[in-house]
């Protein structure tokens, strides 16, 4: 288990915070994805839980054990962490089997485990190659079995598929994610696109300019997200504005903010609350049409719809279970 | 309530306390290490507290003014005549084709191989009664004409020649890597290449030249050689003087001080001009230089112009040499020669070994640190680089001077053992030296291959259970090897090439080529001093020219 305590860390001496006040557990076996846009602390805080940074402020516990704090620090060395870098930082002059088999200490029966790692990664007949002459999929998965060859407590990923091309990365994914099921390992994985995050763990944690803004599991994330933000990390919102719920006729409670999701939006179909409108322009996108609306009191609003033919005028609206409430 | 605790995080308090938590042994070792180097600054400061000799007013009285005179002179004229050829040559090698233009690229580089005093020694022989000059004129039946090259003027321009290489060098890499977008814009925009080149060029290339130009002034206040030779009375021939002749080593140690001063105003100067040099050269993705051809007319003429530095600076002295070696070969080159070379590489080697090893060492401690501000420590170590040899000299003087007596006391109430000096005076104390010196040359290129180490590669090592020093032998050395390589080379033929500090602090039974070189020169024999200047160029001129292709790259 994994138990982080109001962890903090500045690179000004205080002017500004890359990591203000974290705190959070992971259950052991747990995936637990850390969301965020980039400067929002992600790469600092794995760098602190790995120990290649040292925190200002807090402490990490893992197993039981701290790691680290104000008064002691456990060098990475002897942490038993796995780490996967975005950059994969192979040892460029060793080979795959030389380089899984750095980390793994000599008692043990070398050997076996090799074979065990590689078989898992389904790399085996390429350990006596070295990384250059593999691809891009290739080498992260020759990282992640470097990692995981120790027998590590707790596995993290940095940004593991931000390198590789959009179909490669969803093929890999759901590998590398399966790997790590079998295997059992706690995980930490970064990233910053949310479909990485929704689709294989369960947890995650949203960072937003060093600050934990959200921790939950991914449905709840995305039913009940606790702000605006977290709502459009997760698809594209619309703010349910004073002079937009009056067009729509919706009473809702003026102590709160609310919003809706886009695709929540239903066109021409009969809804709770609804509103007539004229299309002023339709942009073409592929899948799906982007409609520029102008409501019938004057206000404009931006929606994308599937319908392909839609007349000039039309007839939108949306239930009352679908409204996201702050 | 957050607010309260992020202010507690940086109060003095904890700050301590993670002082205390981050500092490792790594972080006491760089602290070591640059205290050792610093050993000779901070003797030479120590010993200024002892008030000055009994001449320091004689020097002040009679010999300051000289000095301070002498050294501007050199400063100013030289720094004019590296400018006028270094920017020259930059320019049209990296603008212009013309045949020959990929051997003027290193030839230009050349002169760096001769040590200035030994281009001093040349032009003295060509330009003296009897000399290659007058037996040219004679043979072509013409009068002669008496030049007197062996004064101040003479010198700056013997310095300027041998040294523009720096400028010539840090100005091609502008002209090369980051004026080309600028460049085209120019052009497009119609204006012509003279004033392009003075109204863009020569202001954006402006840091770059200036901190070609620093080097070329650290070497002039280094030189004793040449301006003792030539008889300008310069600092370091001051330093000389009050150490060997006047036997006052107060005075050479306010002498030293002074110096030291004018050369970190130097370097002050330099970092402030570089200020905004982040804002100009723009980190836009430049193409490199796209070269004109122009008429074969030009290019020849190109061609004739960027070959006087190259004649200056190489060929003249080195047929001037060739021609003294063909008189004096038999009666230089014998046993004694073959034992001289030997004992010269020796030392060059054992101290490129050791200063390799000092730089590796203060560039990994200061990693290791977890303190962040012992990056910026570790730089400070670099420094020797701009100290003249000779002030390192006293600075390594006066501590081991100290270190013997105490040494000899300790033996002999303790043990009753007699000794001499057992550091001072012996080949300890002049490789120390010559690492204190040459630390930057080796710290330079093994720092910039380490870079290109990403930092996340020795980071998984670490995480995968390896400690540093084993990161270090696993992953680290096989990775930076060419860079720990090229270091060797470049200390080894600038310990090679030294002279003031060798002649101060080198043992008594001991020689080198240069201090060689310098001896026969001084006897009169100056025509003898061709065989070890030859050997100290030709050894110098191989990495010179594989030099070029590294800072091309860069």
């Amino acid at each position: 288990m994994l138990k982080i305590n109001s962890l903090s860390k500045s690179f000004d001496r205080g002017k500004t915070f890359a990591l203000k006040d974290v705190s959070f557990e992971l259950e052991k076996a747990n995936v637990c994805a850390i969301v965020g846009e980039s400067g929002s602390g992600k790469t600092t805080l794995v760098r602190l839980i790995s120990g290649l940074e040292r925190p200002d402020h807090g402490s990490i516990e893992l197993d039981g054990k701290t790691i680290s704090s104000l008064r002691k620090i456990i060098p990475p060395e002897k942490r038993k962490i796995g780490l996967v870098f975005q950059e994969y930082a192979l040892f460029p002059h060793l080979t795959i089997l030389e380089n899984i088999l750095y980390g793994v200490s000599k008692q043990k029966n070398k050997k076996e485990r090799a074979k065990e790692v590689l078989e898992l990664v389904g790399l085996t007949s390429l350990e006596k190659r070295y990384p250059h002459q593999l691809s891009g999929g290739q080498q992260q998965r020759v990282a992640l079995a470097r990692a995981l060859a120790p027998n590590p407590s707790l596995l993290i990923l940095d940004e593991p598929f931000s390198n590789l091309d959009a179909m490669l990365r969803m093929q890999l994914r759901n590998q590398v994610f399966e790997i790590i099921k079998k295997t059992g390992v706690t995980a930490l994985f970064v990233t910053h696109d949310t479909q990485d995050a929704l689709s294989v763990a369960d947890e995650i944690l949203i960072l937003q300019e060093g600050e934990v803004i959200q921790k939950d599991g991914a449905a709840n994330l995305y039913t009940k997200p606790n702000s605006v933000y977290v709502a459009s990390l997760f698809g594209n919102t619309i703010q349910l504005t004073n002079t937009l719920q009056e067009a729509f006729q919706c009473p809702l409670n003026i102590d709160c903010c609310h919003a809706i999701r886009n695709e929540n939006f239903n066109i021409n179909t009969e809804c709770e609350y609804i509103s007539h409108a004229t299309v002023i322009k339709k942009t073409f996108l592929g899948e799906t049409v982007q409609l520029l609306l102008k409501l019938d009191n004057g206000e404009q609003l931006s929606v994308v719809t599937k319908e392909k033919n839609v007349a000039e005028r039309i007839r939108i609206g949306f239930d009352s279970k679908d409204v996201l409430e702050f | 309530m957050k607010q309260v605790g992020s202010r507690g995080i940086f109060s003095i308090g904890s700050r301590l306390q993670r002082l205390k938590r981050d500092s490792n042994r790594w972080s006491i070792f760089t602290l070591a290490i640059i205290l050792f180097i610093a050993l000779p600054i901070i003797s030479i400061a120590i010993k200024l507290c002892d008030g000055p000799g009994e001449t320091w007013g004689h020097v002040v009285d009679h010999l300051l003014l000289d000095y301070i005179g002498n050294s501007l002179f050199l400063v100013f004229f030289c720094g004019i005549l590296v400018l006028l050829l270094g920017v020259s040559s930059a320019w049209f090698v990296a603008r212009y084709e013309f045949p020959f233009r990929k051997q003027m690229e290193w030839l230009l580089i050349l002169p760096l191989a001769i040590p200035s005093y030994i281009v001093a020694y040349t032009y003295a022989g060509i330009f003296d009664y009897g000399g290659t000059l007058d037996l040219i004129l004679r043979v072509l039946d013409l009068e002669f004409i008496r030049v007197d090259i062996m004064n101040k003027t003479g010198l700056a321009f013997i310095l300027g020649i041998s040294l523009f290489p720096y400028v010539y060098l840090s100005a091609r890499a502008f002209f090369i890597n980051q004026a080309n977008n600028l460049l085209e814009a120019s052009t497009m925009l119609g204006v012509g290449e003279v004033k392009t080149f003075f109204k863009l060029m020569l202001p954006l290339a402006r840091p770059a030249i200036i901190a070609g130009l620093i080097l070329v002034l650290m070497e002039v206040l280094n030189d004793y050689g040449a301006a003792k030779y030539y008889g300008v009375n310069t600092f370091t021939t001051g330093i000389f003087r009050s150490w060997f002749s006047l036997e006052e080593p107060d005075t050479a140690v306010y002498l030293s001080a002074l110096l030291i001063v004018i050369v970190f105003a130097l370097i002050l100067f330099e970092k402030w001009q570089r200020r905004n040099v982040e804002v100009s050269s723009s980190k836009s993705n430049n193409h490199r230089i796209h070269r004109k051809r122009g008429s074969k007319g030009m290019q020849v003429s190109i061609l004739c112009f960027v070959l006087i530095p190259v004649a200056l600076g190489f060929f003249i002295p080195v047929l001037q040499l060739i021609y003294w070696t063909f008189l004096t070969a038999g009666k230089v080159f014998d046993m004694d020669f073959i034992m001289l070379s030997v004992q010269s590489f020796g030392i060059a080697i054992i101290s490129a070994l050791i200063t390799v090893f000092f730089a590796v060492l203060l560039i990994y401690f200061a990693k290791w640190s977890m303190l962040s501000f012992f990056k910026n420590i570790a730089k400070m170590g670099i420094l020797g680089y701009a100290i003249p040899g000779a002030v390192i000299a006293i600075g390594v003087m006066i501590p081991t001077l100290a270190f013997d007596k105490w040494l000899i006391h300790f033996l002999d109430d303790w043990f009753n053992i007699h000794t001499g000096l057992l550091i001072n005076g012996t080949l300890v104390a002049l490789v120390y030296a010559y690492s204190v010196r040459f630390l930057a040359v080796a710290y330079n290129p093994i720092e910039s291959t380490s870079l290109k180490v990403h930092s996340t590669i020795p980071d998984s090592s670490k995480v995968l259970g390896v400690g540093n020093l084993k990161t270090f032998f696993k992953i680290e050395f096989p990775l930076i090897k060419a860079g720990i390589f090229s270091a060797l080379i470049l200390v080894f033929i600038d310990v090679l090439k030294e002279l003031p500090l060798t002649l101060i602090l080198k043992p008594f039974h001991i020689n080198t080529m240069a201090v060689k070189a310098y001896q026969y020169a001084s006897d009169e024999m100056v025509m003898e001093a061709a065989i070890p200047s030859l050997f100290i160029i030709f050894t110098a001129a191989i990495p010179v020219i594989f030099l070029n292709k590294l800072l091309i790259r860069k």
